[in-house]
Order: structure tokens, then sequence, then C-alpha cells
């Protein structure tokens, strides 16, 4: 039965053919917004590496500018700040960073795989104090301390689990200068690896998992790259109203400095939002489109038994059941579906092929195929449900027009 | 009420000893819509033998096709019975009236009904794919053979519309002995043919008749082919008339 379907489908191609060009779109539209929500929900089930709950980040700014000359001035108002935050009881600990998770803004580089490929890291500034505030897990060596003041011949990095994998697979990283050589040739700096951490996803759950790596700041060595943010871990139940009087006394330490006062889950929510508005939005088209085609896929199939009664009415007579009836209209639907989804699986196949997937898992992408798959399938036969129910009822003798 | 495979094995219909294809009791045909009530067919009683070849003749809207209809298991009577080869019928379900359909009864249509789609082979095949545990190759096999015997071997690839009215009904005779059915119901064969192809069109029913045995009902407006059939029912008005 199936070969002589296929062979009506391939005779009335011609017929079938914007059926099939209709299949063909709704699925890479469909195999889009897939892939974007299982990726995205891929990266939201991998560890965040960070706790946000009780954690406030406070972004301080000089308003004025900063010439280079006061920027000693400048990181001694930022120790001043930082002790004021841990004067108040409500301030469980407190820590300098570059940029808060969650934070708007990035600071990456690249980076050599092991097997040569290249590979974007994300990096950021902590001050000792930091692993207590986030509650950011050291599965390998040790976080910043003490023990790195005054090294000289290297900087001391902390990079993530992620970032070793790729750098050094199953080697013991700990030790190893993750410093990317110069184009020509000048001598860099170590990049020494104290510790390892579990992860730190600082653009948040739905953010690619990449390789990240944290420099520590000493607050004495004006030359780096000054941080920008405080981060500070206050006691559970700890009100907005807190906020108000840290800010006061913040600005009564830096009159002249911008300083912004913001719980992580309130930054959080934001970012969130960045990504699930797109993938709701790009979903609600998808939605919309996924009901037209399914409403005009119906119609056209109605048309089709209509226009194919005398058929119907042959088949009956001929021995065929309703039950058959049916299931050869919904079978038909079926392979015509098929021819459409077959090319739509070979255009996207050529996505990982020609590596414009690379950051995903090939997983991710067969998943994102197969739930494409069975949406458009499932399309395919509610679509077909009616018109082959309408089959059914069609009076063979009625049908012939034997009167 | 649906029907068992046990009902269907009765045994066989027989009258003064002569075995019945096909038997009709007082049967009744009334249309009914809101408004109006259309007796189609009025106390129609026939007994066909097994290997008869007869006709049914009327004017038109005399009920001759919804007599054939009737016995052809596409419509169902108002009231009385029919028997086809043995087993009442008229509680069957939609199942076991498909198989009946499917094994016993073959069906020629004065328009033909061949599918433009597909080839003279895969429309002569129809009837088989509803065949449980037949093979791809034992339906072409038969399909080969049907064709054969209506002299088209050479056609299978052909599609209807590069075939000539008496070729296409030759597809359709074809599609209709392809299962071996006992009993053909022939709608005006030749209705839409001159009278040469529809010479040959009877005469190939006549073969049919004569070397398969095979039992024919033909409902027909042409008194000269009717003339070459055993038996002539006539009808007028729904009812059975000398």
């Amino acid at each position: 039965m199936i070969r002589h379907l296929l062979k009506l489908v391939w005779n009335r191609k011609r017929v079938n053919f914007l059926i099939m060009v209709e299949i063909f779109f709704s699925f890479i539209v469909v195999f889009a917004v897939i892939f974007m929500a299982v990726y995205s929900f891929d990266n939201y089930r991998k560890p965040l590496g960070f706790r946000y709950d009780d954690v406030w980040a406070i972004r301080v700014q000089n308003s004025q500018g900063m010439p280079e000359e006061d920027k000693v001035n400048q990181l001694a108002t930022f120790r001043a700040l930082l002790a004021a935050t841990k004067e108040f009881p409500e301030v469980e600990t407190a820590a300098l960073t570059w940029l808060a998770p969650y934070g708007r803004g990035d600071w990456n580089s690249g980076r050599k795989s092991k097997d040569g490929s290249n590979f974007d890291i994300g990096q950021n500034l902590a001050s000792d104090d930091l692993k207590e505030v986030l509650g950011l897990k050291v599965i390998r060596g040790r976080w910043f301390s003490r023990e790195d003041d005054g090294v000289k011949n290297y900087k001391p990095v902390v990079i993530n689990q992620k970032m070793a994998d790729m750098m050094f697979g199953d080697e013991d990283p700990i030790g190893k200068n993750v410093a990317e050589p110069s184009r020509d040739n000048k001598p860099v700096e170590e990049l020494r690896v104290v510790g390892v951490i579990e992860d730190y996803r600082n653009r948040g759950e739905f953010a690619e998992h990449r390789g990240f790596m944290f420099f520590r700041h000493d607050l004495q060595n004006s030359t780096e790259i000054h941080p920008q943010t405080i981060i500070i871990r206050v006691r559970p139940g700890t009100t907005a109203a807190f906020e108000e009087k840290l800010l006061k006394r913040l600005q009564a330490e830096a009159s002249e400095w911008s300083i912004e006062i913001r719980p992580l889950t309130e930054l959080r929510d934001r970012m969130l939002q960045q990504y699930l508005v797109p993938i709701a939005a790009f979903g609600l088209i998808a939605a919309f489109l996924l009901v037209m085609v399914g409403l005009g896929l119906t119609g056209v199939l109605w048309l089709n038994v209509t226009q194919r009664t005398k058929e119907i009415g042959l088949r009956r007579a001929k021995g065929a059941t309703r039950h058959r009836i049916y299931r050869q209209i919904l079978g038909e639907v079926l392979l015509i579906a098929s021819f459409g989804v077959l090319i739509g699986v070979i255009v996207v196949v050529q996505f990982p092929l020609l590596d414009f997937f690379a950051f995903a898992d090939p997983q991710i992408f067969a998943w994102a195929v197969g739930i494409s798959l069975v949406m458009i399938y499932g399309l395919a036969i509610l679509a077909g449900i009616y018109p082959s129910m309408l089959a059914t009822r069609v009076v063979p003798a009625e049908a012939l027009h034997y009167e | 009420m649906t029907t068992t495979s046990a009902a269907i094995s009765q045994p066989l219909d027989t009258q003064a000893g002569v075995e019945l294809m096909i038997r009709l009791e007082e049967v009744e045909k009334v249309y009914r819509t809101d408004r109006i009530e259309t007796v189609a067919l009025t106390n129609v009683n026939l007994a066909v033998r097994t290997g008869e070849f007869i006709s049914i003749m009327g004017p038109s809207g005399s009920g001759k096709s919804t007599l054939l209809n009737i016995i052809g298991l596409l419509d169902v009577p108002s009231s009385g019975k029919v028997v086809i080869n043995g087993r009442t019928i008229n509680s069957y379900s939609d199942r076991n009236l498909s198989r009946v359909r499917n094994e016993e009864i073959g069906f020629i249509f004065q328009t033909f009904h061949l599918i433009n789609d597909l080839s003279v082979q895969d429309n002569v095949e129809i009837p088989l794919l509803y065949r449980r545990s037949m093979t791809g190759g034992e339906r072409r096999r038969l399909a080969q053979e049907a064709l054969d015997r209506v002299g088209l071997s050479s056609r299978v690839h052909h599609f209807p519309s590069q075939l000539s009215g008496g070729q296409q009904q030759r597809v359709a005779i074809a599609r209709a002995i392809v299962g071996k059915p006992r009993v053909l119901l022939a709608d005006e064969p030749t209705g839409n043919l001159d009278s040469q192809m529809g010479d040959e069109i009877m005469d190939l029913l006549e073969g049919l008749n004569e070397q398969a045995g095979t039992t024919i009902i033909m409902v027909t407006h042409d008194p000269r082919q009717a003339e070459k059939t055993e038996r002539i029912h006539r009808l007028f008005d729904g009812r059975q008339v000398n």
C-alpha cells in the first residue's frame, strides 16, 4: 500500500508541490525556533557556577572622568567604598569585580584549544572575597589569597572547568600558562592557573556555556584595569530600605561618583528577558505560521478529498473499508509532508557541516531536528484528520453517480 | 449490529437444487428527505443462478442502478432481504461488506472510473490492495493476467488518458476481474462506446461468463446488447414488469 501511495503522491507531484513547499518552509522556521529553544534549555540545565540570591551589585563610576594620574586616588576611593560597605551589619561580605554577574557588557578574548581551534572566553577581575560573595565552587587548586601578594613573574588566574577542558583536556591545568601568545613574538606576561572553579556564567542561565577566567585584583596596583563594581552578600531578609541607607553612606564617601545599587535578582530578570523575549517572539510568529499552514493544509486537503470523491467511491466499491480510506488519505498527507521535510532536513544538515552551529553540541542539533519533525508531522496529522474523516463519509453509490 | 466471520460462511443458497448466486426478496428502497419521499424500488424479487448472464432494462429513473447498487452492496435496501452467495448481508458491518465487495463482486461502470494519475497496471491492481497478505509480486502477476485476458498486456505502463474509450473500458474490466470475483455487475458498460467497441466489450463479457463461469448482471439501455444475455429483467417506476 505504501508503494501505491508513493506512486500516487509522486504522480500528483505538480498538484502537491505547493503543499511540499509550504511544509518545507514551515520546517525551516520551526527548526530555527526549536533550535533556539533547545539550545537555551540545554544551557539552562548547566550549572550557573554562582549564587545570586541575597547578592547586590553596586556599580561605581567617577562621573568626572579620570585622568591617568588620578588612578591611585581612584583606587583609594574603591578601597574606601569597599570598607564602607563592610561597616554595615546587614552586609555579610563584600568584594570587588569589574563587571557584575548579569551585568551589561562583556570582556572577552580568544584562546586556542588543545585541538588547535579558536574559542572565546569571558574574563573578569576578582578580589579575594569574590569567591565567598558569589559562592564560587573551586574544584581544583585554590582561589586567590594573600599567598598571591607580591608575585612578580606571573599573574595568578582562576579558570573554569570548561576552559580547562578546552585548553588542556584531561591534563591538570594547575600551574599552566594560559596567556595568549603575542602575534609579533613579543614576550607576554605569564597567566598562571592557580585554581579551577566549576563554572561562572556571568551572562546567565540561557547564555552560551563558555570558558571563563578571573584575574586577581589586590586593590593596590593602580596600573591594572580597575574594578567598577562592588558585590555584596547581604544577610537573608535584608529589605530594600537598606539600599537607601547604603547608598547614602557610599555617596558620602565619594560624592562625585555615580553609584547604582541593584540586587542580582533584578539584573537576572532583566538578562533572562533579553534571552526569552526573542525566543517568545519567534515562537509566537512560528506558532501563528503553523496555525496558518495547518488551516491552509486542511483546506487544500479538504478540496483534494472533494475533488477525489469519485476515486474514493471507486475504492470503496472495490473493497476498501472506511478505515482503509481514512488511513490512505492520512498516509498521503504524511507522504507529502515527508517530501517537504526531507528537503528541509537536507538543508538544515548543511548548517553543522558548514560549521554554522559550531557553538552548539551536535546533540542539540539532533534534538532540534527531531522535535521539529515531530511538530511538522503532528501538524500534518492534525490537518489531515478532518479531510480523512470526510473521505470516510463518502457514499460509494452517490460518489460513482449511478443515478 | 456487527457480523462475525462465522456469519459469512453460511451455506450456499439453492432453489430447486440450483445454486443461487444472488437472491433478493421483497426489496424496497425509499429515499427520504425532510420534504420528499422518493420510492426507487418496490417489492423487487430476483434470483440469479451461479454462472448466469442477465440484463436489467428500463427507462431512466426506473431504479436499475439503485437495484445494481443494492446487489453490489454499495447501498442498503429500506426493507427486504439480500442474499449473496448464500449469505444474508443485510446486517453486515462495513468491514464485512467491504470484504464481500472485494472478494466476490467486480464492478464495471459506464464512465470507467479509472484513476488518471495511476498507470494501467496500478489501476488494475487496486482491488488487490485491499486483500490481506498479498505480496506486491502476486498483485503484479494477477494484474498482468487480467490485462492479458482483455488484450491490453502491452499497455501496462500507459496512463488512462493515453488510451481510447474502448481500451479504458477494457482496463476497467481487467480491474473488475483481477480479484477473480464470482459476480460481475456492469452498469451500462457499452453506454459510452461506439457500437463496434460496444460489441467488443460484450464479447469480452460473454467470454468471461462462458469460460470462467462468472455471474454477470448488466444494466443496459441497448436492447441489442440485452438480447445477448440469458434473461432480461425490466423495471418501470421501481417495479419489476414482465
